[in-house]
């Protein structure tokens, strides 16, 4: 776990290996292939088959890895006394607020090795956006999430998404909204909490 | 004629289960749903539940975002007094009401819940 450190989204190292690490046994079966050729057949089908398994993960592979970070996290943050007020578990990220400290503790997709906590102060605004455009009738949506600046940079956590766009007033956009809303109501309010306790 | 009252009474809930006769809303209130919260709600059919979680209130403003809220409704029909409850739960967002559930109570199930707290 990581203490007020600067918040990072992204770990390059993590999303290099897992970008790269599938294509080494992939990369390897080809060569394979062609240093014996009579084994070609057999370690083109192997290659084909890791080819197949390479893309499952990329696509996949965040998501396993992100849940399985998820329970965990609990666990950690529960050992190291973090009162978890609040819990929101969206698609590529999970925030859980501590309201009585005041703290805040972060989870990326892309990060999910460590657990970044951090004061609530750092916090300077929290907003909803529900990316809707269009006019009248037309105006919709295919996103809502609550947005917050921290250390600098703005950490997005979708309440909705879909492939297709939807009427404002959908059943869908008005959860995302109400989501979002009450998550950014959370923030602020810990955010005055921990000002208050400090 | 009968035919159609009887229908009516069975599909919309202003007109009286015993008469027919289109009846009267004589209360209504607005009340909070605390247990409820946005992405965790379960229907409830029971009258019990209610009348254990709701909190009334006065505005719709007073409820924090993400959580229910309950509309009530009492009907009395003016020809027989025939008494029933409607309870319309929703989620209040912004301007706009998310509907969730309705429930229609006409056998006094929480008569003691309205007209206890209204003497009360």
């Amino acid at each position: 776990m990581q203490y007020n450190q600067k918040i990072k989204k992204v770990n390059g190292l993590y999303l290099v290996l897992y970008i790269f690490v599938p294509m080494i046994p992939v990369a390897v079966t080809v060569l394979l292939s062609l240093l014996i050729p009579e084994q070609e057949g057999r370690f083109a089908g192997i290659s084909a088959l890791l080819g197949i398994a390479a893309f499952v993960w990329w696509m996949a592979g965040w998501k396993l890895v992100l849940n399985m970070k998820k329970k965990s996290m609990e666990k950690k943050l529960d050992t190291a006394g973090f009162v978890r007020n609040h819990t929101f578990n969206s698609d590529k990220s999970t925030i859980v607020i501590d309201a009585q400290h005041g703290d805040i503790a972060l989870l990326f997709c892309f990060n999910p090795t460590a657990i970044q906590i951090a004061s609530m102060q750092k916090i300077t605004r929290a907003w909803v956006d529900d990316c809707a455009h269009g006019s009248g009738v037309m105006r919709g949506s295919s996103c809502v999430r609550f947005c917050f600046e921290i250390d600098g940079i703005t950490v997005k956590v979708n309440t909705f998404t879909s492939n297709r766009r939807w009427r404002m007033d959908s059943n869908y956009i008005l959860t995302g909204i109400s989501k979002a809303d009450m998550m950014v109501n959370e923030i602020n309010r810990a955010k005055q909490a921990g000002q208050q306790a400090g | 004629m009968g035919l159609i009252k009887k229908l009516k009474s069975k599909i919309l809930d202003k007109y009286c289960s015993k008469c027919q006769h289109e009846m009267n809303v004589t209360l209504q209130m607005l009340y909070a749903l605390p247990d409820m919260r946005v992405g965790h709600y379960v229907r409830h059919e029971d009258a019990d539940y209610y009348k254990k979680h709701l909190v009334a209130i006065q505005q719709k403003s007073q409820i924090p975002a993400g959580m229910y809220a309950c509309s009530l409704y009492v009907y009395q029909c003016p020809s027989c007094g025939h008494r029933a409850v409607k309870l319309v739960v929703f989620l209040p967002v912004r301007e706009e009401e998310k509907l969730e559930q309705g429930l229609y109570f006409e056998n006094g199930e929480m008569d003691d819940f309205v007209f206890g707290a209204q003497n009360g």
